[in-house]
């Protein structure tokens, strides 16, 4: 205890005040001692009353005395700990949050870590690759991994002379995410793709900058273009190299999100989109709602919904024609997309003849049970895309013949056996 | 999304499903689907049947209730369509016989007062489809029923083991079945 008095006679001794270590003494003796308090809470407590006292500011009384003690990155080894940093910021990344400012990579001569900077500190924006003292900013423990949180006791000051930053070769270049294939994507990874984008579509929203799908040999998937990630438009038809892109699950389906930290690269080849297309073999067991003569979003081309576009509200929609089917082998089921032109061949109703059906009727639903009448039970062949759970339908193949070659075989089989 | 998937539709012949009793259901769960195992060792909620549908009749006292006889080469299936499903319940009025039918549907037990338990399928749809189809269903069925008659004999998953348990399935009979449905493809070549 008459350590613990010392050292508290000592700091305001630095401030020129000389506090009487008895009474400093006494005052510890009865929290610890009388009132059971843990030590350093009454260590802070007649801190406390002293600086009230002598009427020093509480926050200039601990910032100087926090001061000289830097903590280096690699020191950083307990969480809660309260740090004071000089280092350079790495990268800034996608805010997630509308209570982040800012969230990023900082880095000094031992290391690298990730730095969260909340709203309420009402701090000045950092910039990327500039130099900064951070004060007092406290050490939090995520997933295993350390990091500093900037809050509205810290404070940060610009440094003119720049931080080296060592902490291996840790420079935004050198850390590319991995190449992958687009059907090996999932969710909560980042990656680098390569495809080609076979679909852009219609922007929904102000914050996006483009959205479509892009696919390589083995597959389709969304892609998202943040406008924040002020990133170059793409183009229908060609072919990307996608770096260090985000991949995650959204209502069950993966799709990839560009961000600052991503870029994108023009590649000379055509990339050759899933020809490898999927195949599949069953009965068509179900054609789904949604199925038939239905309307699009003149804006964004999706399905209405009573008359209303999810996006765009009411609208005057367009006529198009599809089935959401559902195949069946025995062993699996396959939803499948199929579009107005196979539709149209495969039913023998063309748009023009549903719509003329529908006003007939007063009902579109006339056009849904002509469908299933003329499709389900039917064994076919579908070949096309993967997305998500759909197959986008290319090609559909009714089967017209009987396996006579297969039919032999089983019965062989079943002589041998 | 995650946590639901779609039954798949199994491929049963009339005889085996007829000669079916063995229903199991997750007790904690009242949603939980309930599954007709069968001899051997299929695993039924959904099923696709094509064959000929050979009688019809309206059952019901108050309302509609349609039963419905469709063939195959091994026997019969019933199929019962009332007030809740419209679809299938109207395509039974209007139809006329003999036709082609394509069925989806769930299976359906009912233990009579002598303890025998009758199957019956609930139709979720009802199409008529042409002879090459059913042709089609009758090889696609005599394979996948072949391929878990293997199975019951190699015991090698949870379903086979449980059917031969309750059974004491003898595939021999249902080699014989499934024969019997391809020699009638070969007889109308």
């Amino acid at each position: 205890m008459k350590q613990i008095a010392e050292s508290i006679r000592d700091r305001f001794m630095k401030l020129g005040i000389d506090v009487p270590v008895e009474d400093v003494e006494s005052r510890l003796d009865e929290l610890i001692t009388k009132f059971k308090v843990p030590s350093n809470e009454a260590q802070r407590s007649v801190t406390n009353y002293f600086l009230k006292k002598y009427s020093i500011p509480k926050n200039e009384f601990y910032v100087r005395q926090a001061e000289p003690q830097l903590t280096k990155i690699m020191d950083i080894t307990e969480n809660g700990q309260w740090a004071n940093l000089k280092a350079k910021v790495i990268q800034l990344w996608e805010n997630t949050h509308e209570s982040i400012s800012q969230v990023g990579l900082l880095g000094d001569e031992t290391g690298i870590i990730k730095f969260t900077i909340w709203k309420n500190a009402e701090l000045p924006p950092l910039e990327q690759g500039e130099s900064y003292l951070l004060r007092s900013v406290v050490v939090g423990e995520y997933n295993e991994r350390f990091q500093v949180q900037v809050n509205k006791n810290s404070s940060i000051e610009k440094l003119s002379e720049p931080v080296e930053v060592g902490g291996g070769d840790f420079v935004p270049s050198a850390r590319e995410a991995e190449l992958r294939n687009i059907v090996d994507l999932v969710g909560g990874q980042w990656a680098t793709v390569r495809g080609k984008v076979v679909q852009l579509w219609e922007n929904s929203h102000e914050s996006i900058e483009q959205a479509g799908l892009i696919g390589d040999e083995t597959g389709v998937i969304k892609f998202t273009n943040w406008a924040s990630s002020e990133l170059p438009d793409m183009e229908e038809g060609k072919s990307y190299m996608l770096k260090n892109v985000v991949v995650n699950e959204w209502n069950g389906k993966f799709q990839i999100q560009l961000n600052r930290s991503s870029s994108i690269e023009t590649l000379d080849e055509d990339i050759e989109v899933g020809t490898s297309a999927f195949t599949y073999f069953g009965a068509m067991i179900d054609i789904q709602t949604g199925s038939g003569l239905i309307k699009r979003c003149p804006e964004c081309k999706r399905a209405l919904v009573k008359g209303a576009c999810a996006e765009h509200g009411k609208v005057k929609g367009e006529y198009d024609l599809r089935i959401k089917a559902v195949l069946d082998s025995g062993t699996s089921t396959q939803d499948a997309l199929i579009n107005r032109g196979l539709t149209e061949e495969l039913s023998g109703v063309s748009l023009d003849s549903a719509i003329a059906m529908a006003a007939d009727a007063l009902d579109p639903g006339v056009v849904l049970d002509k469908l299933k009448h003329e499709l389900v039970g039917r064994y076919y062949t579908i070949s096309g895309h993967r997305l998500d759970r759909y197959i986008l339908v290319d090609s559909i193949i009714p089967r017209t013949f009987l396996d006579r070659e297969l039919l032999d075989e089983v019965l062989a089989e079943l002589e041998v056996e | 999304m995650t946590g639901f998937f779609r039954e798949v539709s199994r491929r049963v012949f009339s005889q085996e499903l007829r000669d079916s009793n063995l229903t199991s259901r997750d007790e904690s769960d009242q949603y939980a689907p309930q599954y007709l195992l069968t001899p051997t060792g299929a695993k039924v909620n959904r099923i696709f049947i094509v064959g000929t549908l050979i009688e019809k009749e309206d059952i019901g006292t108050d309302s509609e209730y349609w039963r419905g006889r469709v063939s195959d080469p091994t026997g019969s299936f019933l199929v019962y369509a009332g007030q809740y499903q419209p679809e299938a319940a109207q395509f039974l009025e209007e139809c006329e016989l003999p036709a082609f039918v394509a069925v989806v549907g769930k299976t359906s037990t009912y233990t009579t007062d002598d303890g025998n338990v009758l199957t019956s399928i609930r139709p979720e749809s009802i199409q008529q489809v042409d002879e090459l189809t059913r042709n089609l269903w009758v090889l696609d069925t005599a394979k996948q029923t072949l391929e878990r008659i293997r199975a019951v004999e190699a015991q090698e998953d949870p379903n086979s083991k449980l059917a031969k348990e309750h059974y004491s399935t003898d595939t021999e009979i249902y080699r014989e079945m499934v024969k019997k449905a391809l020699e009638s493809l070969k007889d109308n070549a």
